[in-house]
């Protein structure tokens, strides 16, 4: 499911020519092991992000089923902005699909596109109930954020509160109730708390570990699932709609959030990469730095190119892609050239100094 | 027997091998790709991951009206295996091949009437699934020599809730999804060098068959070798993918223009144009046969040599075959001559009864199985979160597949049920490093 990779060792021997761009605001201490950046990225980013994840798809579910209740524009308010928020911190843990999230298939099931509208009127007009059997039993295109956005802001985003039938508050609710069951599951599989935890099989690697038999195993997933969202981003999300030129292609085409879903998952990337994701901590970037200086600073470079094309664009999306052409087609030169500069530098360093 | 240690194996894919033992390891592109090919790749692995939906919709329109699946991925789980379907349960990741007893000009099973070569357990909205199918396990315990016990578990299917009713003659094949990566490669393994390990009538007296399946090529309008699926039904790539975007998601296409509730009551009568275009399908065809194979792990490791030796001494590598060259390719370099290393034969052997469904294909007998690669194996939990194997996806790891073997792998099985425990483990971590 991915990449083209052309390893150029060339990257390699750029010479260092500049000097280091402080990133951190605290610099990495100078004995900084690989085996601390792992620790560090699997503490302070992957589990951060599941539990933010999982906190609030829960308050998510508790304003719709509220929102539901008795209806108000306030509380729609309350509900899309919450969507807003949670969909933030999904496409921000993008830059790092790897373990359960994947090989449990939870992805799939909560952040399916496009939605099956023909199906989902259909399931809408039907007598099925909601209960959560029957949300589990749905095919991917009709659960999970799509068919929620769907729901609470309508075509053109112009749905009112008084809009809602009784039908599309069950399944709104019910669609709540499942987003939150799968995210609280993913964020208990990284817990220390669970027996067989991924956080241990992540951060101990061996040649009895069933996922990783070694650092640089490790490495490469972290690497290969930064390269993933960037070519995601870049030649599927973005390119799609632009080269047909056709709006409806468009993912989160009626929160019309799309744009900042590509921000969020290069600065996803970002994060991987400085070990943050509420805060600042050991990332990829301190590894780096401790051997090559110049790769660390195209790596940044590279990355804020990325993320200032994305701002560089008017939203939203879908007219963008009909009267931004430059703006579209500069994001995804700059966003191809921070996968670039991933495959062709970063792998062959992980691989060269990852031991 | 095969030698100590053979210094190029770890290259599992030839030079199409790539470095990434993680959960996407099962999806890398060939690491030689580039330009015009990678796009065409990257449109194909777009296609393997899209979700179909109900027809009209402007994107992945044409999904059922019966089907078994909304995507590739949705079974084919990070290019990788299905979800094996729980005790009392169903699996989208599974579903059953079905015939009546016989079989038509070309030799194939003949189509059960109503529900044609397959049943699709899903519909869309409005329409009735052909049935559902759920399974029970039951449990049976085992000894190794050393008296270390283990347990093994026996899948049933029952068939329910059929919208119309199944012949009571209908024969059954239950069939798991597998990794979609190394298909090239294989592809591209010489008839010849296939026929080679062939030995159906066993004259060579090793208790080991190997037999070819012969299939109808619709592409080509021939008998052709059979190479893929679980009995080698199928001749090549562009039919197994064409075959699944038509039988388990509903996708018209050039190979199967029809629906597959063609002739049904529940057909739809919307036949008008294929529902997948042919570029498409092409692409997607050329995105799983330029899936490149994860290097070997761990191969200097002492344990791992001695399993290898083990694999080699206990005959497991009679069908097994470690090593094929794939064929000259002038018109597409990146797979010609190449050294891979799949551990299989791609030829049928008879499994024993335990393993057997009631479904012959072509010239595969109920008995009889494709001998599956084994490269990637030891990859399958940081893949798939699971280590579920064989047809049924009854054997939850390598050790219970292993002690399934029947028939003609009987002594092969026996060989291992002998072994230490440290020689079990050894064996188990060479297989692991593949």
């Amino acid at each position: 499911m991915k990449k083209i990779k052309t390893y150029t060792l060339i990257g390699l021997s750029i010479i260092i020519l500049a000097a280091c761009k402080k990133k951190n605001p605290t610099p990495a201490p100078a004995d900084t092991t690989q085996q601390d950046v792992i620790n560090s990225l699997a503490t302070n980013v992957d589990v951060v992000a599941y539990n933010e994840l999982a906190a609030s798809t829960s308050s998510l579910y508790d304003a719709v089923t509220s929102f539901c209740a008795s209806p108000s524009a306030s509380g729609l308010t309350i509900c899309r902005d919450l969507w807003k928020s949670t969909r933030q911190i999904w496409e921000q843990s993008e830059g790092f699909l790897y373990g359960p999230v994947e090989s449990d298939n939870i992805d799939p099931r909560i952040d399916t596109w496009p939605v099956d509208y023909n199906s989902l009127d259909s399931v809408l007009a039907s007598s099925m109930t909601f209960s959560e059997v029957e949300i589990n039993n749905l095919d991917d295109a009709l659960k999970g954020f799509h068919p929620m956005e769907y729901l609470l802001f309508g075509q053109g985003g112009t749905k009112t509160y008084d809009q809602f039938t009784a039908r599309e508050k069950e399944y709104l609710i019910a669609l709540g109730l499942n987003i939150k069951t799968l995210t609280q599951d993913l964020s208990s599989k990284w817990s220390t708390a669970t027996a067989n935890n991924y956080y241990n099989y992540f951060t101990t690697p061996s040649t009895s570990n069933p996922y990783y038999h070694t650092e640089k195993d490790v490495y490469m997933e972290i690497v290969n699932a930064m390269i993933d969202i960037c070519n995601e981003v870049g030649n599927e999300k973005i390119k799609d709609p632009y080269l047909a030129q056709d709006p409806s292609l468009e993912e989160s085409p009626f929160a019309m959030s799309s744009l900042n879903d590509f921000t969020n998952n290069i600065i996803s990337v970002q994060n991987v990469y400085h070990g943050k994701f509420s805060t600042d901590n050991l990332g990829l970037e301190d590894f780096v730095k401790k051997y090559n200086l110049s790769l660390d600073q195209n790596i940044n470079t590279k990355i804020n190119a990325a993320i200032a094309s994305l701002n560089n664009i008017n939203g939203p999306f879908s007219s963008a892609i009909i009267n931004q052409h430059v703006q579209i087609q500069n994001a995804i030169n700059a966003i191809n050239d921070l996968k670039d500069v991933l495959e062709s530098d970063l792998i062959p360093f992980v691989q060269t100094y990852v031991k | 027997m095969i030698e100590s240690y053979d210094e190029s194996d770890w290259l599992a894919g030839g030079k199409q091998t790539v470095y990434d033992h993680g959960s996407g390891a099962y999806g890398e592109a060939f690491p030689t790709l580039s330009g015009e090919l990678s796009t065409t790749h990257n449109t194909g692995d777009l296609m393997f991951s899209s979700t179909f939906v109900t027809a009209p919709a402007p994107k992945n329109s044409g999904l059922g009206p019966i089907f078994n699946a909304v995507s590739c991925a949705s079974c084919h789980i990070n290019d990788g295996r299905g979800d094996a379907p729980a005790d009392g349960g169903s699996s989208a990741s599974l579903f059953l091949k079905v015939s009546e007893p016989g079989q038509d000009e070309h030799g194939a099973p003949l189509n059960v009437p109503g529900f044609g070569s397959q049943l699709q357990t899903k519909a869309i909205f409005g329409t009735q699934p052909e049935a559902t199918v759920t399974v029970s396990y039951t449990y049976e315990t085992g000894y190794f020599q050393d008296g270390t016990s283990y347990e093994l578990r026996k899948p049933t299917f029952s068939i329910n809730n059929t919208y119309i009713l199944l012949p009571v003659s209908t024969l059954i094949s239950p069939r798991f999804a597998r990794p979609v990566f190394g298909l090239g490669l294989l592809e591209a393994i010489p008839e010849w060098e296939i026929l080679s390990h062939e030995d159906t009538y066993d004259s060579n007296g090793d208790g080991i068959s190997g037999k070819a399946n012969y299939v109808w090529n619709i592409k080509e309008q021939k008998t052709s070798i059979g190479r893929f699926g679980w009995k080698a039904g199928v001749p090549s790539l562009m039919q197994q993918i064409a075959a699944a975007f038509s039988q388990d998601i509903g996708l018209t296409n050039m190979i199967f223009p029809s629906e597959t509730s063609f002739n049904q009551s529940q057909y739809d009568h919307l036949n008008d144009e294929k529902e997948l275009s042919d570029s498409l399908l092409y692409a997607t065809v050329f995105y799983m046969k330029t899936l490149a194979v994860p290097a070997r792990r761990d191969v200097q490791d002492p344990d791992v040599i001695r399993g290898r030796q083990l694999f080699g001494s206990a005959t497991c590598i009679n069908c097994h075959v470690p090593n094929h060259r794939t064929a000259v390719n002038v018109a597409f370099p990146d797979i010609s001559n190449q050294m891979i290393y799949p551990y299989s034969d791609l030829l049928l052997h008879d499994m024993g009864s335990n393993l057997a469904d009631t479904r012959p294909e072509y010239l595969a007998f109920e008995t009889e199985w494709r001998t599956p690669p084994l490269w990637g194996i030891g990859l399958s939990q940081a893949v798939n979160n699971h280590s579920y194997f064989l047809h049924d996806g009854r054997a939850r790891n390598i050790t219970e597949a292993i002690l399934w073997h029947g028939g003609e792998a009987i002594i092969a099985r026996e060989n291992f049920r002998k072994m230490s425990a440290a020689d079990r483990a050894a064996l188990l971590k060479f297989l692991n490093s593949l």
